[in-house]
């Protein structure tokens, strides 16, 4: 077993396993909670268990707006993380860890005394997420673009931010980063603000809202008509579905009340001649739901709530976060500023190389809708093509797998002895950023 | 006596009403508006439904003293509050700080513009100034304005809710 660990260390999750293997070891929620029923703090992995009620527990997060903010919490997570899940003997091992693009040296500071003062790690590296995504695409395809010209456009649309990044060999363009302040994060907390508005006071419910966010939501090709139809009564409305959430008797875990319903919406945009089979279940499916009483009433008595235009609605303030009276340009005008800040030569192959990343990417139809924000803005002459990752929430994590057990990657790190005796500062001039 | 007082201070503190530290200061401010907005986008990045989390600990000991209890709690009293005290002035020092003040504290602004930072990585204003409105009732797109807080709605039906449950009042 390789002795590098890959640490890909999110606002949201943290992706950790060792260098040189496909997948990680284990995803886990970066936070710390404490169920309402009890007084105990429960770490990362012991979150994701069956057996724990975490309705309305309150939560921690060591991140802030996509930094660290509370390097004892992460402390202890990652000492979780390292002893119990990994298993691994620090003194011996070395570490790859991501960092948000901009890290205040402050925080690089903190860093670097957790990883050597209290856990003694070997050896460090630092890498920032695009360039990793980029590493990964490269090797994937050796004969297409991104690796040909050496250069792609990472779009990671995260937890906590949303970053346009230029990668050209292999490093990150700093001058060319765009942000905007609008993750995952805040996704969920919109939607909770929505729901509980109009339903069931859900403020408190982070866990549950995010796995609605992630079953129902998702991106709308036209709004204008998409508002139109959510506003149909009855069957004609392609978008209303109900969410059951948990009652801690016969249910522990919400679900989709009826999951083909959920997916109705699929059959609006099918162009392709194949959507008859679409157009088929979803008759059939009628047939079957006039049989039991009434789905569409909402019986309060019962805790679940329906959901129309809040599907695509929430997922929508990615592409235009003035609606939501945020003063920053949305996606793709995000994109085309972080292109034009690049060299002109570089310009058409960045417009042809946009990979898109994070967890946020994954709601349906987001890089379809991306597309044709972009295509208006982006000159005639230059070709628009975007790929999205297979598995946007592990892609950095096995770029960093990849670098992990390349030939040169222990020359790249910084060891203990030259922490030591160089400090923080001087060894992080290192990874060049 | 004293401590009396500040147990029943204690209690009366647990009780108090589900109010953001942002939206209090909206409700102070004079323009109501922007300060709705600017709390509206923080509470978006909150954890935990827009309320600072509380030292909870604490609050469950004060609301655990019960006739039965109370003698216990004498007994102890003494020694307690000071660590407790102690304990208050270690978390002041260390307490995580939010992620706006590490920044102030960076002082980015200090370093000449050609290197970039987080502050210059912000994407900026949009280049359309046309927004959409959505009905803050019930989602879809939104004609009429609030006149006293500026939210939007669509119809009528959508004012009247909105003015009995939402107008002003900024209680989460």
């Amino acid at each position: 077993m390789s002795n590098v660990v890959v640490l890909d260390n999110g606002g949201g999750l943290l992706k950790a396993g060792f260098g040189g293997e496909r997948d990680p070891t284990c995803v886990v929620p970066n936070c710390t909670a404490r169920p309402s029923s009890s007084k105990k703090w429960l770490l990362a992995d012991q979150l994701l268990s069956p057996t724990e009620d975490l309705t309305s527990a309150t939560l921690r997060r060591p991140f802030d707006r996509g930094h660290l903010i509370n390097p004892d919490l992460q402390s202890s997570l990652w000492a979780h993380l390292f002893t119990t899940i990994l298993k691994v003997h620090p003194p011996n091992t070395s570490l790859l860890l991501t960092e948000p693009l901009f890290t205040l040296p402050s925080i690089q500071r903190s860093v670097d005394e957790i990883i050597f003062e209290d856990f003694n790690f070997k050896a460090l590296f630092v890498s920032d997420s695009p360039s990793l995504v980029h590493l990964y695409e490269a090797s994937r395809r050796p004969y297409g673009l991104v690796s040909k010209a050496q250069c792609s456009l990472v779009v990671d649309c995260g937890f906590s931010f949303t970053h346009a990044a230029p990668v050209f060999q292999n490093f990150t363009l700093n001058y060319g980063v765009k942000r905007m302040d609008l993750g995952g994060k805040a996704l969920t907390n919109y939607l909770k603000e929505l729901v509980s508005y109009r339903s069931v006071n859900v403020m408190d419910e982070s866990f549950i809202m995010d796995d609605v966010k992630e079953k129902l939501c998702f991106v709308s090709l036209d709004v204008q008509r998409d508002l139109k139809i959510a506003r149909k009564p009855g069957k004609d409305n392609m978008f209303r579905c109900t969410y059951v959430l948990p009652d801690g008797v016969t249910y522990m875990k919400g679900f989709v009340k009826d999951p083909n319903e959920a997916n109705r919406y699929l059959a609006l945009d099918a162009s392709d001649p194949s959507s008859p089979a679409g157009e088929k279940e979803y008759v059939e499916q009628q047939v079957v739901n006039d049989k039991p009483q009434d789905r569409r009433s909402v019986d309060l008595t019962k805790n679940e709530f329906t959901l129309t235009n809040e599907r695509f609605l929430v997922p929508e303030m990615i592409f235009r976060p003035a609606d939501l009276g945020m003063n920053q340009a949305g996606l793709a005008e995000c994109i085309v500023r972080s292109v034009n800040s690049c060299h002109p030569h570089l310009h058409p192959v960045l417009y042809e190389s946009i990979i898109l990343t994070g967890g946020s990417t994954l709601f349906p139809r987001f890089a379809e809708r991306l597309e044709k924000e972009l295509r208006p803005l982006v000159p005639d002459e230059f070709q628009v093509k975007i790929t999205a990752q297979e598995d946007p929430i592990l892609g950095v994590w096995r770029g960093g797998s990849l670098l992990a057990s390349s030939p040169d990657f222990e020359a790249m790190c910084v060891t203990k002895a030259e922490y030591e005796e160089l400090g923080s500062a001087r060894c992080r001039r290192r990874f060049l950023h | 006596m004293d401590e009396e007082m500040s147990n029943s201070l204690r209690r009366m503190s647990t009780r108090t009403r589900k109010v953001a530290p942002k939206m209090a200061a909206a409700l102070a401010s004079s323009d109501n508006r922007t300060q709705a907005i600017l709390a509206r986008l923080e509470a978006l990045e909150n954890d935990n439904a827009g309320l600072e989390s509380v030292q909870v600990d604490e609050d469950d000991e004060a609301s655990l003293d019960d006739d039965d209890q109370a003698y216990q709690k004498k007994q102890s009293k003494s020694t307690k509050r000071k660590t407790r005290q102690a304990k208050a002035l270690e978390n002041a020092k260390k307490a995580p700080r939010t992620f706006l003040e590490l920044l102030q504290e960076a002082n980015l602004e200090s370093l000449p513009p050609h290197i970039p930072t987080y502050l210059r990585a912000a994407v900026g204003p949009p280049s359309s100034t046309a927004r959409r409105h959505f009905c803050t009732v019930c989602g879809f797109s939104a004609n009429y304005t609030c006149v006293q807080c500026g939210m939007r709605f669509c119809s009528i039906r959508c004012q009247t809710i909105h003015n009995d449950t939402r107008c002003l009042k900024f209680v989460a």
